[in-house]
């Protein structure tokens, strides 16, 4: 039997200005990645990587997405993140955070990323006033670095 | 010191009449195309004419070794030249430098890796 290998890449959206939300979905995201996938890597690009090729996860508020690719074709993904400066209608960047086999690994990852980025902020803020902003300021997800 | 592959193409036609064929509109043409299917990333090469002749329709070109089977693939996937329906006939590919008198029409022969 035959195996069907996919990647899935977790990126995040850093926004050029600071937004409390990003007004983007999985068929804006995945039309920006198409698109730029065909103007790098022309037809013979976007005929590999379109099959199998969807955004499974896009969360506008903590800015994190989650693109399935197959795994001949995740290069095509991974190589053009970088160049694109455009997402939709916004201006904003793509980080790329893991690339992985499963999403259940890409998810432990985002978890572990974000437990990481708040300890972290926690531990440089000097006041107790100052760290309950922040928490209140992560529960409501309004962070931007 | 880069390895080059070479090229001898017959130009088909449907009409001669409307085209002008210049060597240097045959080599935006392949170029446009190239970067068509291949994208910005991968369709960027040098693509040197050799030897061009209108009367014969003939024209022998030589690209790096790297995109032989990118410009094979274009040369045959070309359609249109100058709006008018035409297709490119591969007559033979060589590393080494190509001739038309070495090479008549109808030798239809394709050297392999």
């Amino acid at each position: 039997m035959v195996r069907i290998k996919n990647r899935y890449i977790a990126v995040q959206i850093v926004p050029y200005a600071p937004v409390n939300t990003l007004r983007l979905n999985d068929h804006t995201l995945s039309k920006c990645l198409l698109q730029n996938v065909e103007k790098y890597y022309g037809v013979y690009g976007l005929g590999i990587l379109e099959h199998g090729f969807r955004v499974k996860y896009c969360n506008e508020r903590t800015k994190i997405a989650i693109i399935r690719c197959l795994h001949r074709g995740h290069r095509y993904v991974s190589s053009i993140l970088p160049l694109i400066t455009l997402i939709g209608d916004v201006r904003a960047k793509f980080r790329t955070l893991y690339v992985g086999a499963t999403i259940i690994q890409c998810n432990k990852f985002i978890i572990n990323h974000q437990r990481q980025f708040l300890d972290r902020m926690m531990g440089q803020v000097a006041s107790a006033k100052e760290r309950q902003d922040l928490f209140k300021r992560v529960m409501e997800l309004d962070m931007d670095r | 010191m880069i390895g080059y592959h070479y090229f001898d193409v017959q130009l088909k036609f449907r009409d001669f009449d409307n085209v002008e064929l210049t060597p240097i509109y045959f080599r935006g043409c392949v170029l446009n195309s190239l970067e068509k299917f291949f994208g910005e990333i991968g369709g960027k090469t040098s693509l040197d004419i050799v030897k061009f002749s209108v009367e014969q329709r003939r024209v022998v070109f030589r690209v790096p070794e790297e995109f032989y089977k990118r410009i094979h693939t274009v040369i045959t996937l070309i359609g249109h030249y100058q709006e008018v329906p035409c297709h490119f006939q591969v007559l033979k590919t060589s590393r080494t430098p190509l001739d038309f008198k070495k090479h008549l029409i109808g030798e239809d022969y394709c050297e392999e890796d």
